[in-house]
């Protein structure tokens, strides 16, 4: 056990780094990417430079909370994200996965929670990123779709929400149902943190009693040639339940009921 | 100009292709969500074939209250007609 001290402090560090990261995305969304509009390029360049910027954001956030001792990490694979038409699949245990998924990917795109689109800290950010709303679905499916055929990789986290702790995982099938549409290549990202920081309905001041250490670990690419030649409602059925299936077996936990469409 | 009938046949004709469902078991009064298993993923690839097959802009708003493959055939129906 740690000494008292050093708990408070990741308490207070914890609460900093909160406020950092909402203080970096209203300065990104209101302050920066208005000043990226004026630079010349049309639509598709300036998003990809909003990208750029948003990943070495990230990336410095994820140096900070390790700096402050808030957390610490490791990412094995990195080099294998970001290849054109790449889908790369996570699951979701706590509040900042994407932030490391996206920190290490070379400007990926994002299906992101509706809620990130009016959240007043990430609304600028995710609307000049171009990334996409989970909701509604066929917008989400379309958009998706879009992305990885237009040549970008994209972060997707078939939990659809942070799972449940002590729940069996479950899988939505939009991400199956792009996989099989759209995905040249598919990458499954497994994401551990222990002990976990920001599960689901825990405050973030509740912080663990130890300093929370999480791995990132690149698998190996999932063949999808099995999956082409089905018609996709089937297609994406099947692919959802290896999904669900390959990441519990990965993680050591239960695989639930795969939910349908996670409506 | 398509009648109701016509239009029918071609959603059977998706549904057992999509979905692999009994024909048998699409009648009108089948509910595409409760009786036949179809969410809103499911949707959107029926919806895409429609557009195929119609090769009409079939936007998702003229379908937000379709719930029965009768609901459905009258949304294509009213796309044709206009």
């Amino acid at each position: 056990m740690e000494k008292r001290q050093t708990y408070f402090w990741r308490i207070f560090a914890s609460g900093v780094c909160f406020s950092l990261f909402g203080l970096g995305g209203l300065i990104l969304g209101v302050l920066v990417f208005p000043v990226t509009l004026l630079l010349p390029g049309g639509p598709t360049r300036r998003r990809a430079r909003m990208r750029g910027l948003v990943q070495r954001a990230l990336r410095l956030f994820v140096r900070v909370m390790n700096g402050v001792r808030v957390i610490s990490y490791e990412f094995h694979g990195s080099e294998r994200l970001g290849r054109p038409g790449q889908l790369i699949v996570a699951n979701h245990p706590t509040l900042v996965d994407v932030v490391f998924i996206v920190a290490f990917t070379p400007a990926p795109c994002c299906v992101v929670k509706a809620a990130l689109f009016r959240n007043p800290f990430t609304r600028g950010v995710v609307r000049a990123a171009g990334y996409i709303s989970n909701s509604p679905t066929d917008e989400m499916i379309h958009g998706a779709v879009a992305a990885l055929h237009s040549g970008d990789s994209l972060v997707m986290f078939p939990e659809g929400t942070r799972t449940r702790p002590g729940q069996p995982l479950q899988f939505a099938r939009g991400t199956a149902s792009i996989a099989v549409h759209a995905a040249d290549v598919l990458t499954p990202v497994y994401v551990r943190c222990e002990p976990l920081l920001l599960p689901k309905f825990v405050p973030w001041y509740r912080v663990p009693p130890r300093r929370p250490h999480y791995t990132f670990e690149v698998g190996d690419d999932i063949d999808l040639a099995a999956y082409r030649g089905l018609p996709p409602p089937k297609a994406s059925r099947l692919l959802n339940d290896w999904l669900l299936r390959h990441f519990a077996a990965r993680l050591g936990v239960a695989g639930g009921y795969n939910g349908g469409s996670g409506d | 100009m398509q009648t109701k009938d016509e239009i029918l046949e071609q959603i059977k004709a998706s549904l057992t292709e999509l979905f692999e469902l009994d024909p048998a078991r699409i009648t009108l009064a089948a509910r595409l969500n409760e009786d036949l298993e179809i969410d809103s993923i499911d949707a959107v690839d029926l919806l895409d074939g429609l557009r195929r097959q119609t090769g009409r802009k079939i936007s998702a708003e003229d379908f937000r209250s379709v719930r029965t493959v009768g609901d459905l055939v009258e949304a294509i129906y009213r796309l044709v007609q206009a």
